[in-house]
């Protein structure tokens, strides 16, 4: 095949701009769905492994209901299928106000948070329950234990699969196309809908992703060695990014 | 899935480098296989889409069918068998520069830039860029757009046109018909451009057509041809002359009733001057 690679069409005419709002639209969906799912998932997770039967029944239902429902799927129903059920004037005043952008980060923030909450799930229960009943016979309440000493643990044992799972979910954000946000893959098509140049635009795309994904590993690596308590998790070495 | 094989064409492309599928021309290719792979729609009635009967057909399809196989079969001394496979506009460019499709058969316009990357058949249909609205909206052309919501195919022609000339108007692009027409159904845009032929098909297939109008004078002149790789020309002047003999025999006028006659898919006769056009494309033996 004789394809001429031209990658100039990355940084003339408008592509560079495009590429810049594409990046700002996918670094703003992805954070705020990250802080949604991240306060499901905490929530979720944390309800999974209450003392309490019915709690962990609500938990467990917003877990295997969300998480098995393709992410496309999702899309579709915070943009078509939610609004119609709002009042006839708010509905039009959200359609003027960035109805896909709010439709997207929610469909992309509670799928995660379904995901997430698995993670924390997983976190809770690699604490051993000895400390759990430590925590209650110094006299702090279930809430209190949690608060102060379960979740705190769990959140520092769950960073490498809580990194997995933002790494995902900004790639994911990128299905957010199909109900028209403007984020980073749709301005990469756009810049071959100009350019007829899918290779570049596209090769252009695949490397702000990858920048992106190492930039979060990277950070959270830090965060994890920062928040490390001395003698308190195990590990051969720290992680190396 | 598409845009993942997007990306995966992009690195394989990188990483083959110069492919040795590239010593192979199209027409060896097919030689070999006796397989003829195109790139068409699921969902662009009556160009390309599943019909009730579940079967892939339309104008397109019957096209490559009727016209390009018969000669390609006879040039590679073997009957050629037609292979299709889903093509999108963001997928389509990429589909043939990686050798996954040897010919793109749909509603492709055939512009200056996409002749950069890749060649194009004789023109085989001819439509222009117009809206579909409800009934009674105030939309009545591109002029009157400014500060509505319209909803365009993403990596569209029609979509650039409206970002450069009606630069007010509240652009919303999806990636396929069906959804922009859900959004118009529902109210989240106001009015859905795309090629006048185009929002025919789906007027006809709207679960109430009445219910819808084609408004506006075309915006846009939208020549549809078939892509084929670059610089393939032994492949191309096969499709060419297929399509040449199809309109010197009439076999090509009677495929269009077919489809867009009065009793057709969707209604949209041949304007005279059309006709024309196409009979002087037909070049002399």
């Amino acid at each position: 095949m004789n394809y001429e690679f031209n990658w100039s069409v990355l940084w003339t005419g408008q592509s560079g701009q495009w590429l810049l709002q594409g990046l700002v639209t996918t670094l703003e969906i992805s954070a705020l769905a990250w802080l949604l799912a991240g306060a499901l998932g905490v929530l979720s997770g944390a309800l999974r492994t209450a003392p309490w039967a019915p709690l962990r029944a609500v938990a467990a239902f917003y877990v295997e209901f969300f998480r098995n429902v393709p992410l496309l799927v999702w899309m579709f129903f915070w943009y078509f299928g939610v609004p119609p059920l709002l009042p006839k004037p708010f509905q039009d005043w959200l359609y003027d106000h960035g109805a896909e952008f709010w439709a997207g980060t929610l469909a992309l923030g509670v799928y995660h948070g379904a995901r997430f909450s698995e993670v924390i799930r997983s976190g809770i229960q690699a604490i051993p329950k000895t400390q759990f009943e430590a925590a209650l016979s110094t006299g702090l309440t279930t809430m209190q234990a949690y608060r102060f000493v379960i979740i705190p643990v769990a959140l520092r044992l769950i960073i490498p699969p809580v990194t997995n799972e933002s790494l995902n979910l900004l790639k994911n954000s990128s299905v957010a196309l199909t109900i028209s946000v403007a984020e980073l893959t749709f301005q990469t098509r756009q810049i071959e809908t100009y350019t007829a140049k899918a290779f570049e635009a596209l090769t252009a795309g695949t490397v702000i992703y990858l920048i992106l994904c190492l930039a979060i590993a990277g950070v959270m690596a830090r965060v994890e060695r920062r928040c490390a308590i001395p003698g308190m998790i195990a590990r051969a070495a720290a992680a190396e990014h | 899935m598409k845009r993942g094989m997007n990306f995966f064409f992009a690195i394989a492309l990188l990483l083959a480098g110069e492919s040795p599928a590239g010593a192979e021309t199209t027409l060896e290719k097919i030689a070999r296989t006796g397989v003829l792979t195109i790139g068409t729609r699921t969902g662009s009635p009556p160009f390309a889409y599943i019909n009730q009967k579940n079967e892939w057909v339309g104008f397109s399809i019957d096209l490559v069918e009727q016209l390009v196989l018969p000669p390609l079969a006879k040039k590679a001394g073997k009957p050629v068998k037609l292979e299709k496979k889903e093509s999108a506009p963001p997928t389509r460019i990429p589909l043939l520069s990686s050798n996954a499709v040897d010919l793109i058969a749909e509603t492709m316009t055939d512009t200056r830039s996409r002749r950069d990357s890749v060649d194009f058949s004789l023109t085989f249909f001819v439509t222009g860029a117009q809206f579909l609205v409800k009934k009674g909206s105030p939309i009545k052309g591109i002029k009157n757009i400014g500060g509505k919501r319209v909803a365009a195919q993403q990596g569209s022609t029609n979509a650039r046109i409206i970002r450069e000339r009606a630069p007010k108007a509240q652009l919303r692009e999806f990636p396929d018909q069906p959804a922009a027409f859900q959004a118009l159904a529902q109210g989240q845009v106001d009015g859905y451009t795309n090629d006048g032929i185009q929002l025919a098909g789906l007027k006809a297939k709207a679960p109430k057509p009445g219910a819808w109008d084609i408004v506006g004078e075309f915006y846009s002149y939208e020549p549809y041809g078939m892509a084929l790789r670059k610089g393939d020309s032994d492949f191309r002047a096969v499709v060419n002359n297929g399509l040449m003999e199809g309109i010197d025999s009439g076999r090509f006028f009677e495929i269009y009733e077919k489809w867009f006659g009065p009793k057709g898919e969707v209604p949209y006769p041949m304007a005279p001057d059309v006709k024309k056009f196409m009979i002087y494309q037909s070049v002399p033996k």
